[in-house]
C-alpha cells in the first residue's frame, strides 16, 4: 500500500510477559519516531470537487 | 468450448425432467458481443436457451447464496472453487447442489479484443482455438484464442473444476508452463514511494460503483462496511483515502479466499485490474502456507487455523 | 440553411481565446476511454471520440460536492453554524458533448427545477455552463437515440451544434448563450452550406438500427406492471452494483453525509444508486427495497414508467447505451422496455376480440 514497514508492527506479548511488553514498545516508538509524522492515509478533510 | 452448449443443455433438460433439482443456473445468449447473462432455467423446455462459450466469465458461486431451492450450477475451475469456500465457510449446502463441472480453456477478455480491433465490433465466434472478430464495416479479425484470454485465465492452473456431480466434457489439460506471480514480483520490488504512486495510479479511475465487490462471490456480508452507519467506517465521497480504503479493506477480506477468478476485473466499468491487490494475498498464501483457496472441502482455511510452525515470527 | 464554417485553424485558435473567459471542458483520451475533463491551457479536446465511457453528468453535478462549512470550535464566533460552501461559478463551455448528453441534462432539470424546489447547486452550475455539441455521425450499434426522443443531430439542451466536416466543423448557433460563444471564439464565418447539414442529419438518424417501442408504457396500469412476472427474470443476473446508475447521464440521485474532521465539518452530497442495498433503508432498520427484484424493479420503473406518468416528457432515457454496453452481467435496458412496453398486449388482442 505504500505505508512504510517500519511504521507497522505486529508482536504476540503474553500478559506475564511485561519485560517484552516495554521492549518492543521502546523499540516501536523509536522507529515510528525516526520516520517522523505519518502524511499519508490521513485525512484532514474530505477532497471534493 | 462452444461445443458445450448442447451438453449443457441437455443436462440442464434431465436435471429439470427427473425433478433432480428446481432450478438450473447458466448462461443465456447476451445481447452484446462477447457477453453472456447469467440466467435460470426451472423448466425442462427452456433448456435450450442455455448457452457456453468463452464468454461465461462471470462466477456463477455468486449466485448461489440466499436461496432455498434444490440448485443444479454449471461451474468452471474457480467457480467451483469458489463454491467449495461457500460450503467451507457456510453459506451454501453441499446436499442442497448438483455440480455440473464444466472444464475450462478460458474466458475471453472483451475490453482486450476491443482494444485490439480497429471499428465498431459486430459478433465474435469462436472456432476451436481462433477467435474470430466480425466488424461493422464488414471486415473480421482473427485472433489466436491464448492471445485475447482474460489475465487470470491466461495464468489458470486450476481450469478443471474441483468439485462436481457430473461433468460437460472431459478435464482439459492444466497449464504448468505459467508464471503466476510475475506482476505482483514486480510491485514487490518497488521501493514505498514508488509503489504508492503505482496505487494512485491504478485507483485514480475508480467511480465506487462497487461493481468488483458485487461481482465477487466472497463478499456476501448483509451489510458491507463501506455501508455501515453506525458506525460510518469510511467517507463516502470521491476522496482519494476513502476510495483506496475501500479497495485495501476489500482484497484483506478475501485473503486466503480468493481463487483468483477475475470477476472484480471483468465487472469494473473503468477497467481498474485490482487482481493485483487480492493476488498479492494469495501468493503471501500461497508462499506462507501453501494455501490455495477451495481446493477441498475438509481443509480449513488459512485464516481460520493455527499451526505451532507458524513461519511468522511475531507469533513465538 | 446558414451554418458557421470552423476550419482547423480557426477551431485551434478559437478554443485558444475561448480559454481566457471560460472554463474548458472536454473530451480527453485516457488509458482505454475518453472522459470529460478540465482542458489546461493549449490543450485541445480529442474531438475523435466514439463517446465517452462516463456521461458528461458530473459537469454540473459533481459525483461528490460540498454543500456547506462548520466549525465545531467554541472559540468560533461561527461556530456550529453552517455556511455555504465557496464555489466556482464562473463561466464554462463543454465542448463535444453528445446530443444524447445534452438532452439528458434537460430531463433531469425537470427533477431540479421545478415550481416547488429548485435545486441551488445544480441550476447555478447549469447556468454557467454553455453547451456545444457534437452531432454523431457514427453511432454505436447499442445507440438507439431516436426511439426516445432524441438523436444524433438532436439540438435540445444544445447552445451549439457541431457536425464534422473535414478536419473542421459546420455549427449551428441555438442560442444567446451560443451566440455569445461563437463571437468570443471568433467562429463567426456564416455561409449557406446548400442543405449538407440536414442530409447529414438524415444519414446518421437512418444509422440508428436499434429501436426500442415506448408507445404503450404511459397508458400501462402502473400496478399491474410492478407486479409483471417478469422481473424475476430481469433481476436474476443483477448483481447490484452502481454502474448503470454511474454511467447514466439521466440519473440524478444524490446522498447528503456529514464530514467532520478535527473540529471542521462539512455536508456534502455524493452520487447514490437506486441499486445500493441501503439506497432506502429507514432509519427503523426497514428496507422497503430489501432485495435486488424491488431495486432492479424501481430502477426501471422510475425510468420508464414513474417519469414518463409524472412529466410527459417521454422516458427517463436518451438511448446513449452506456449501461448497455457496461453492464457486468449484460442486462440490456431495451430488452427490459420491450418487455414493459408489451407488457399483457396478448390479453388486450384477445379481449378485443
Amino acid at each position: 500500500m505504500g505505508v512504510e514497514p517500519d511504521r507497522l508492527h505486529f508482536s504476540w506479548i503474553s500478559s506475564a510477559e511485561s519485560t517484552k511488553f516495554v521492549e518492543v514498545v521502546t523499540e516501536i516508538t523509536e522507529k515510528v519516531k525516526a520516520l517522523g509524522p505519518n502524511t499519508h492515509y490521513v485525512k484532514k478533510e474530505a477532497k471534493v470537487a | 468450448m462452444i461445443a458445450y452448449t448442447d451438453k449443457v443443455r441437455q443436462i440442464a433438460r434431465r436435471l429439470l425432467e427427473d425433478c433432480s433439482v428446481e432450478m438450473v443456473i447458466g448462461f443465456r445468449k447476451g445481447s452484446q458481443p462477447m457477453m453472456n447473462e447469467p440466467c435460470f432455467i426451472k423448466k425442462a423446455e427452456d433448456a435450450d436457451q442455455l448457452v457456453w462459450d468463452g464468454n461465461c466469465g462471470i462466477n456463477l458461486a455468486n449466485y448461489l447464496t440466499g436461496r432455498k431451492e434444490k440448485i443444479a450450477v454449471f461451474a468452471k475451475g474457480c467457480d467451483s472453487r469458489n463454491i467449495v469456500t461457500h460450503i467451507v465457510e457456510n453459506k451454501v449446502q453441499r446436499d442442497r447442489l448438483v455440480i455440473i463441472g464444466v472444464p475450462c480453456t478460458g474466458m475471453i477478455d472483451k475490453r482486450l479484443v476491443a482494444s485490439q480491433t480497429e471499428g465498431e465490433i459486430e459478433a465474435v465466434s469462436e472456432t476451436g482455438d481462433k477467435v474470430v472478430v466480425k466488424l461493422k464495416d464488414g471486415g473480421s479479425t482473427e485472433f489466436d484464442r491464448r492471445q485475447v484470454l482474460q489475465g487470470n485465465c491466461a495464468l489458470c492452473v486450476h481450469r478443471n473444476p474441483v468439485i462436481y456431480d457430473e461433468l460437460v466434457a472431459d478435464l482439459v489439460e492444466e497449464q504448468t508452463d505459467v508464471d503466476h506471480w510475475a506482476d505482483i514480483r514486480e510491485i514487490e520490488a518497488m521501493d514505498v514511494e514508488k509503489r504508492r504512486r503505482f496505487f494512485e495510479d491504478l485507483l485514480a479511475p475508480c467511480i465506487r460503483c462497487y461493481a468488483c465487490r458485487n461481482a465477487c462471490p466472497l463478499c456476501y456480508c448483509p451489510t458491507c462496511f463501506v455501508d455501515e452507519s453506525r458506525p460510518q467506517w469510511l467517507g463516502k465521497g470521491q476522496d482519494q483515502i476513502d476510495v483506496h480504503t475501500f479497495h485495501f479493506l476489500r482484497a484483506f477480506h478475501c485473503a486466503g479466499r480468493c481463487t483468483d477468478c477475475g470477476a472484480c476485473q471483468r465487472a469494473c466499468p473503468v477497467g481498474i485490474n485490482m487482481r493485483l491487490l487480492t493476488k498479492k494475498l494469495e501468493k503471501d498464501c500461497f508462499e506462507l502456507y501453501q494455501w490455495e483457496a477451495g481446493m477441498a472441502l475438509d481443509q480449513r482455511p488459512a485464516l481460520d487455523t493455527y499451526k505451532p510452525d507458524d513461519p511468522e515470527g511475531f507469533i513465538k | 440553411m446558414k451554418v458557421i464554417n470552423i476550419d482547423q485553424k480557426k477551431w485551434t485558435k478559437g478554443i485558444d481565446t475561448l480559454g481566457s473567459s471560460y472554463k474548458l471542458i472536454g473530451p480527453v483520451a485516457e488509458k482505454d476511454f475518453h472522459t470529460f475533463e478540465i482542458l489546461q491551457q493549449g490543450q485541445l479536446p480529442d474531438m475523435s471520440f466514439t463517446n465517452t465511457r462516463l456521461s458528461p453528468k458530473e459537469v454540473v453535478f459533481p459525483q461528490s460536492e460540498d454543500m456547506f462549512v462548520y466549525s465545531l470550535d467554541q472559540n468560533d464566533e461561527d461556530c456550529n453554524i453552517l455556511k455555504e460552501a465557496p464555489k466556482d461559478y464562473s463561466p464554462r463551455v463543454v465542448l463535444g458533448i453528445r446530443p444524447c448528453d445534452a438532452r439528458a441534462m434537460r430531463l433531469v432539470k425537470l427533477n431540479f427545477d421545478t415550481e416547488q424546489y429548485k435545486d441551488p447547486y445544480w441550476l447555478r452550475l447549469y447556468e454557467a455552463t454553455t453547451f456545444v455539441g457534437l452531432a454523431c455521425d457514427q453511432p454505436c450499434a447499442t445507440c438507439f437515440c431516436t426511439s426516445t426522443g432524441c438523436g444524433p443531430y438532436h439540438e435540445e439542451g444544445l447552445d451549439i451544434l457541431l457536425a464534422k466536416d473535414g478536419d473542421g466543423f459546420k455549427a449551428k448557433v441555438l442560442t444567446d448563450k451560443g451566440r455569445q460563444l461563437a463571437e468570443a471564439s471568433g467562429w463567426t464565418d456564416t455561409a449557406d452550406d446548400g442543405g449538407a447539414f440536414e442530409n447529414a442529419r438524415r444519414a446518421a438518424e437512418a444509422g440508428i438500427t436499434s429501436k426500442v417501442a415506448t408507445d404503450r408504457l404511459r397508458q400501462m396500469d402502473t400496478l399491474e406492471l410492478y407486479g409483471a412476472d417478469f422481473w424475476e427474470d430481469v433481476s436474476f443476473a443483477c448483481i447490484n452494483c452502481g454502474t448503470c446508475t454511474y454511467l447514466c447521464p439521466t440519473c440524478w440521485c444524490f446522498d447528503i453525509q456529514d464530514e467532520v474532521h478535527g473540529k471542521k465539518g462539512k455536508r456534502m452530497r455524493n452520487w447514490d444508486s437506486c441499486m445500493f442495498p441501503i439506497f432506502t433503508v429507514h432509519t427503523t432498520g426497514h428496507n422497503p427495497r430489501g432485495t435486488k427484484l424491488h431495486r432492479v424493479r424501481q430502477r426501471f420503473m422510475h425510468k420508464l414508467k414513474y417519469f414518463v406518468d409524472k412529466y410527459d416528457q417521454g422516458i427517463m432515457c436518451v438511448g446513449c447505451g452506456r449501461c448497455v454496453q457496461q453492464c457486468p452481467v449484460n442486462i440490456d435496458i431495451r430488452r427490459v422496455c420491450d418487455l414493459m412496453n408489451s407488457y399483457g398486449s396478448e390479453n388486450a388482442c384477445a379481449a378485443q376480440g
